[in-house]
């Protein structure tokens, strides 16, 4: 049970607000990649992911961070994140089941840990570990359950 | 050992995304998450002259397309909300593993829109994968 101080920082409701949306955001995947292929799938998402950007753009009053590496970075991101939006569409419309190909596509932080540790010397906590653990048997099962 | 398809897009998925995941941290070590955000639409534009389906994209149905631009909206929807609540107060030691929860709506919802079912080893599957994600995002 929460603590009824939970429910009510907004904190709270914000991160409720983010699961739902990216649930939604997972089915609407997937239907509508029932008929619409991989690339043009992340042609129309873009620019369902602009009035976002532009009510930031609005709610900050315009004003950006002058930082080279951090521009770099973040539209670096950006094209990164759209070649896996690719492939997240792409597996949906190759079949298989919704709630699989989402949990499965959802253990990416598995390869940021592991970056993490290998790139920026980051330490694993224990939690980490056993964490990994539990995506490995994740992704053995994946692969052999269909 | 024979993979699904899907299961070899999945495994690009999680390259990209964990990639992601790390520029996330740099890019935020020099700006906000918010025009972290921003750029990272930017970063989608530049794709969008290789992806762009010419006239074909008239023919695919009002309905598919809407499913389309919505899944658009929903995941900065989602993003914004992140952030949101790391900025009113949520810690991210909490705040990251709950929102990583997002599948198991899709685990609710899909038997009900999509008329999928399950079946046990998968969704031993998808419990470990949920484990999975919250630890590691601790």
């Amino acid at each position: 049970m929460p603590k009824l101080a939970t429910l009510k920082a907004r904190w709270f409701w914000y991160s409720l607000l983010c699961v739902l949306s990216w649930g939604a955001w997972a089915m609407l995947s997937k239907l509508g990649s029932n008929e619409i292929p991989a690339d043009t799938m992340q042609f129309i998402f873009t620019f369902g992911t602009v009035p976002v950007a532009v009510a930031l753009l609005f709610a900050r009053r315009f004003k950006m961070e002058k930082s080279g590496k951090g521009i770099f970075y973040a539209v670096s991101n950006g094209v990164l994140s759209g070649i896996g939006g690719l492939a997240f569409f792409a597996a949906f419309r190759a079949g298989g089941n919704t709630a699989v190909i989402t949990a499965a596509s959802s253990l990416y932080p598995m390869i940021t840990v592991a970056l993490a540790v290998t790139i920026l010397r980051e330490r694993l906590t224990w939690l980490q570990v056993v964490g990994l653990g539990f995506a490995a048997v994740a992704i053995v099962i994946f692969s052999i359950s269909t | 050992m024979h993979l699904p398809p899907w299961f070899c897009y999945a495994a690009v998925v999680l390259v990209a995304w964990g990639v992601v995941g790390l520029l996330q941290k740099l890019s935020t070590n020099y700006i906000s998450a918010e025009s972290s955000l921003i750029w990272l639409v930017v970063g989608f534009f530049v794709l969008q002259p290789f992806l762009y389906p010419g006239r074909v994209l008239f023919g695919y149905s009002s309905r598919s397309l809407g499913w389309a631009l919505l899944s658009g909206v929903f995941n900065a929807l989602g993003a914004w909300a992140l952030f949101a609540a790391m900025k009113s107060g949520g810690k991210a030691s909490i705040v990251a593993p709950l929102t990583a929860l997002y599948p198991l709506v899709v685990v609710l919802v899909a038997p009900v829109i999509l008329h999928e079912s399950i079946n046990l080893l998968q969704g031993a599957g998808v419990v470990c994968a949920l484990i999975a994600v919250v630890l590691l995002s601790t």
